[in-house]
């Protein structure tokens, strides 16, 4: 079997619609198609790429995890604020990711060995990280961050690509891996597709669930800190309503909200056509507002394309017979 | 009653309730429906037998609304009708009631019954409901508190409120779509009392089962499908069960054969005063290598919840279990397997299997671990390979182990189950159901396997409500009662009578003592 | 089973349970507070509460049925802008005309919202995580930016917040806050006493039996998100109402909030069990808190902290005491007909042919 044939229908879609978009912009504006503005491209919203990536994990294992954002937040402004009280950076940085982990591991207990639904949960968790953060930061906003860590966001390592960008593509590699190679990654299509069944096959699904929840808040809390480290300062609000256009990304993916469905290929894809849209857009003009709109749009035609299709197939093969 | 063709005749003295007149029905490839006539009367129950895919659950969708029929004519009462919907079918007197009952379990019990009433008006008379609801239920003779939501009822007290649904409509065609596969023996005669005084009431009735001892007990007219086809309808007194068998399948199968038994030689478990709190409590017995104990007893009587403890799914919390002479503790599957015990669970589609997974993803979930290449990545070709050989061994008929497990019968889901457990190598395996709501053909496969796991040496515990099953497979005969063990019986002691006797809660002791060694 | 465990179920008691908790939040701000127990106290939180109320009833029909409504926020926003410049340019219009106006549109995106998830069969996240980006988008760029402001409407509308409808003692009821109660009372009784409203809750609790029995799925799930959308318009109006000055912004965010409320006032994200009372009673306790925490003294930073604790906590204490409660009154079955039993398997066993 070929790698082009084991592309299912979805990931052809997005790849149809990604060349399209790619080739319009290219006639557009022959700027689109320069390295430099590839680059910008992805460096403009790195930090919810990266997030979707364990994001979609969640999502396929079957549960939802609104609380990324807030996250994100809470990392960013632990670290900010263990920075203004004197603490080095390198440990304000490993504070900030061991306050994600702490609230992973907050949200894996009440899901995984309670019981509650991870929407309630989560829901929680965005209020209540954000309140966290908030408190740590009132109503300030931190910056002056030794130089090394603004470069770390701002400047370009290796060729024209900075850290963020390097870290996105070992981790797409990385969870791509997990995903679709490992044990656990099998074991996550199995929680989300049937979780009961997953149970009396020996699984230790709350294993597996804390696993992901962790996992999804330790790299929101790295994506907080590169954030950071891009913009250069820090408030209490940064990364605010984060979690939509996440999640949007996810499932314009081909992951099923329900659980079980879904690829890393396809959530990769539909983060480069989500970012070559809005870009494109933008060199034509178009505001951030209407580009919202045509990504809204283009999440629910995603579905509703394929099943108004296959409706009018069974349709006709009615008909036929 | 006479045959076939004679019933035909009699027709014209009484008009059938119902006429199915040259039905066909096509689905893509397959002819579901192939020129089926039947003809059903007030005051008859009239049984559908078939192999699963034979057609007959395309006839009930077809009568009930969900399918339309590609050509033919359905009769009501010497009118043709056309059914489009399940409110038409309803609305022409028509229910049914399915193998699974369809509750609603946050809706009390009064609104499950009344829920499909669209003449009650616009607003509900909670009251009035109540009263309503309670007196059908106590027509039923059956006691249940109909305020509370139907969320926890046991698949009994469901049945009995499906049936309440469908008495309150007036039904004058009730279709039974294998309502007893989930049910204890006791359970069965509670519901045919049910359905007897329905039928004293005028009601025509369509049952489907597949328990041939039930069709020939309660049918009055026997209709068998194979292929899409009607093959034969006969009256119940000139049919035979042989007989109805060879038209399902197209030749002799035997189902009652008795296993061929081996001698009782190495201990594998034993058990004793096993129980968890509030559940099931002093179960004690012993399995030997190549032996299969059966677990009888009615729905609820807790044998299931000792297949779980044994499995560490619900663990015990008292009594003790010896594992080739070492007492153990299980509190997890992961135990239970650790110690070569496996569970296949009565319930496929959401216990047993991945259903959207494929095959060889399902065969291989449980040791997952051993597929594993040294850098932790799962090595698929190997997998495949042993689905592959399960496949072979088993007769698992599916073109390609990549299959997803949804798309298979219910007898290819259950060798798949099986796989997945044999897989594990265990010493011990604990059949829940291992045959509800699968075909004759597999069945009788599905039973030749457990045999022959038997005499590889494997201690096998099967769970079953089919009596006839247990009977035909064990060595020994353990009966529950109400979560206690009531008895064990030999397989010379074990018949019908004993095994019911016990399970009804009289000491078997008392009847036996004369007959039994 | 006694009496009242047959006439009083532990789902009802949910809601009770949810009455005292907001007693004891009450009492404990008393205690603490000076001068907590007052109209003005009761005003603040009636009128921080009636907004999030009314779109928490309409979220709670769409969550009965197994779906949710992310994009109510954006709706609010919608017609709360749109009315508000209608009104600013027509200072005269009929004030019942501005109200149904607002009623319409919302329904009128509601639709959108139920066409597709019903006969398009998309997932309901789906659908209004996009609507609420695209509604929102196109409010943008309708409006230009611009803002309605308190100055260009009309007396009737800015005085109305402080209208006093019916004054007892020195409480004043504000006119916001009874029409939240009006619309709870309503739904509450349709949801409970209306043989079409029954059927949010049998499609949310069993859709594959509800499809079975015949119920109109699609047209009940439609029906829920186009009542959802019109809720959504009417508490856009109350937006306006309340504030005055909208900017395009308005209401953004509104959906977590309401969702929350949902949440904590015991509706089941799962669909199938809730109630209207419910919801209300978790935007009460979630506004209670919200307008007393920082009256204690506390940083008003610290409000979400505790009120994400607070949902967790109502969410986690459900679930338990609710499993506990069920536990405590058994199942529905008296006591399965085993009368007989002997007799039956005496007189009737399979003939064996």
């Amino acid at each position: 079997m070929s790698a082009l044939e084991r592309l299912k229908g979805w990931e052809a879609m997005m790849l149809a619609l990604l060349c399209a978009i790619v080739a319009l912009n290219g006639v557009w504006s022959p700027y689109f198609l320069s390295v430099g503005n590839f680059v910008n491209l992805f460096q403009l919203s790195i930090e919810k790429s990266i997030v979707a990536l364990t994001m979609a994990l969640v999502i396929i294992g079957g549960e939802i995890d609104l609380s990324v954002a807030s996250v994100m937040g809470l990392a960013a402004c632990v670290m900010a604020w263990t920075f203004h009280e004197g603490a080095p950076m390198p440990l304000a940085v490993l504070l900030a990711l061991a306050a994600g982990a702490l609230a992973g591991l907050n949200n894996a207990f009440w899901i995984a060995k309670v019981g509650l639904p991870s929407l309630a949960v989560t829901l929680a968790g965005l209020i209540g990280y954000r309140g966290v953060a908030r408190i740590l930061l009132e109503d300030r906003a931190i910056g002056g961050f030794p130089d090394w860590f603004n470069t770390l966001g701002q400047q370009a390592l290796i060729g024209p690509l900075t850290a963020a960008i390097l870290i996105f593509f070992l981790l797409f590699v990385f969870f791509a891996i997990v995903l679709h190679g490992s044990a656990f990654g099998r074991l996550v299509y199995v929680v989300g597709s049937n979780v009961q069944a997953a149970r009396y096959s020996g699984v230790r699904v709350g294993l597996v669930k804390s696993a992901l929840f962790v996992g999804s808040a330790f790299v929101a809390a790295l994506a907080g800190i590169l954030y950071a480290a891009r913009l250069g300062s820090v408030r209490g609000d940064m990364a605010e309503g984060f979690e939509l256009d996440v999640i949007t990304a996810v499932l314009l993916g081909g992951v099923s909200i329900f659980g079980g469905k879904g690829n890393l290929v396809g959530v990769g894809l539909s983060l480069l056509v989500i970012l070559n849209l809005r870009n494109g857009m933008g060199l034509a003009n178009i505001t951030g507002n209407t580009q919202n709109d045509v990504i809204g749009g283009l999440l629910i035609l995603s579905v509703l394309i394929p099943n108004m299709w296959q409706d009018l197939h069974n349709k006709w093969k009615g008909r036929e017979t | 009653m006479t045959g076939a063709e004679d019933s035909a005749d009699g027709a014209t003295a009484v008009a059938p309730v119902l006429e199915i007149r040259r039905v066909a029905k096509r689905f893509d490839a397959t002819q579901a429906l192939d020129d089926v006539s039947l003809s059903l009367h007030a005051g008859e129950i009239h049984a559908l037998l078939g192999e699963n895919g034979a057609g007959k659950s395309t006839l009930i969708k077809i009568i009930t609304g969900v399918h339309q029929p590609d050509r033919g004519q359905i009769m009501l009462a010497a009118r043709s009708v056309t059914i489009r919907s399940a409110a038409d079918a309803q609305r022409l007197g028509i229910a049914a009631i399915y193998q699974e009952p369809l509750l609603f379990p946050d809706l009390n019990v009064a609104e499950n019954i009344f829920i499909s009433h669209q003449d009650r008006g616009a607003v509900v008379s909670w009251a009035q409901m109540f009263h309503e609801a309670e007196s059908i239920l106590a027509e039923l003779g059956v006691a249940l508190d109909v305020r509370s939501p139907a969320r926890g009822l046991t698949l009994a007290a469901q049945q009995s409120v499906e049936i309440a649904k469908a008495i309150s409509l007036n039904v004058r065609i009730l279709i039974m779509d294998e309502p007893t596969a989930s049910l204890s023996a006791h359970e069965v005669q509670e519901l045919f009392k049910l359905v007897r005084d329905l039928k004293r009431q005028g009601v025509a009735i369509l049952f489907v089962s597949h328990r041939m001892e039930e069709v020939f007990e309660i049918a009055d007219k026997v209709t068998v499908f194979r292929d899409g086809r009607l093959i034969s309808t006969r009256a119940r007194l000139e049919a035979t069960p042989q007989g109805a068998i060879a038209d399902m399948v197209g030749r002799e199968i035997d189902l009652t054969k008795t296993r061929a038994t081996a001698a009782r030689t190495d201990l594998v478990l034993s058990v004793s005063a096993l129980g968890r709190q509030g559940v099931f409590e002093g179960v004690t017995f012993d399995l030997h290598r190549g032996e299969v104990l059966g677990f009888a007893g009615l729905i609820g009587a807790g044998r299931t919840d000792v297949g779980l403890a044994l499995f560490g799914i619900e663990p015990a919390t008292s009594g003790t279990i010896l594992l080739n002479d070492k007492p153990v503790a299980i509190r997890s599957p992961r135990d239970g397997m650790k110690l070569g015990i496996a569970y296949v669970s009565e319930d496929r589609r959401q216990l047993g299997l991945v259903l959207p997974m494929s095959i060889f993803a399902n065969v291989t979930l449980p040791v997952l671990r051993r597929y594993l290449n040294r850098f932790g990545l799962v090595r698929t070709s190997l997998e495949r390979g042993t689905a592959d050989a399960f496949r072979a061994r088993l007769a698992i008929r599916a073109p390609s182990v990549d299959l997803e497990v949804a798309k298979l019968s219910g007898g290819n889901q259950q060798k798949v189950m099986l796989s997945k457990w044999l897989n594990t190598d265990p010493s011990i395996l604990i059949l829940d159901e291992p045959t509800r709501g699968v075909d004759v053909g597999s069945k009788a496969e599905v039973h030749a396997i457990i045999a022959q796991l038997a005499t590889e040496g494997i201690g096998i515990i099967v769970i079953s409500s089919d009596l006839p099953e247990v009977l035909a497979l064990s060595d020994r005969v353990l009966v529950m009662r109400e979560g206690r063990q009531m008895a064990i019986l030999d397989r010379a002691e074990a018949n019908q009578e004993t095994v019911m006797t016990a399970a009804m809660g009289q000491r078997p002791a008392n009847s036996l003592d004369g007959s039994a060694p | 089973m006694t009496w009242l465990q047959r006439r009083v179920r532990p789902e009802q008691i949910r809601e009770l349970s949810l009455l005292v908790l907001i007693a004891i939040a009450i009492a404990f701000f008393g205690s603490f507070i000076d001068g907590y127990y007052s109209f003005r106290t009761f005003n603040r939180i009636a009128s921080s509460v009636a907004i999030i109320t009314v779109v928490a009833v309409g979220q709670t029909l769409v969550v009965l049925t197994r779906n949710i409504d992310l994009s109510v926020g954006s709706i609010v926003g919608f017609t709360a802008y749109f009315v508000g410049t209608l009104i600013a340019n027509d200072n005269g219009i009929n004030p019942l005309l501005a109200v149904a106006i607002a009623i319409a549109m919302g329904a009128g995106l509601g639709v959108v919202n139920g066409v597709i998830v019903a006969w398009g069969r998309v997932p309901a996240v789906v659908v209004t995580l996009g609507t609420l980006a695209i509604y929102r988008g196109v409010l943008v760029d309708l409006s230009g930016a611009k803002t309605v402001t308190t100055d260009s409407l009309p007396d009737w509308l800015t005085g109305l917040p402080l209208v006093n409808v019916a004054p007892i003692g020195n409480l004043d009821i504000r006119p916001l806050f009874v029409l939240a109660v009006v619309i709870v009372v309503i739904f509450q009784f349709a949801t409970t006493y209306l043989s079409f409203a029954r059927r949010f809750y049998a499609i949310g609790s069993n859709p594959e039996a509800a499809q079975l029995v015949g119920l109109p799925m699609r047209g009940v799930v439609f029906l829920a998100f186009v009542i959802c959308g019109a809720l959504a318009g009417l508490a856009g109006f109350m937006f306006l109402v309340r504030f005055g000055n909208i900017t395009v912004e308005a209401g953004r965010g509104l959906e977590l909030s309401v969702v929350a409320a949902v949440v904590v006032g015991g509706v089941n994200i799962f669909g199938g069990s809730g109630t209207v009372a419910g919801a209300m009673f978790g935007a009460v306790l979630i506004g209670t808190l919200e307008q007393s925490l920082f009256r204690l003294g506390i940083s008003e930073f610290w409000l979400d902290a505790v009120l994400g604790l607070l949902i967790l906590l109502a969410v986690a204490s459900d679930a338990v005491i609710l499993q506990r409660l069920r536990a405590l009154w058994g199942g529905a079955e008296l006591k399965l007909v085993a009368k007989e039993a002997d007799s039956v398997s005496g007189e009737r066993r399979a003939p064996r042919p």
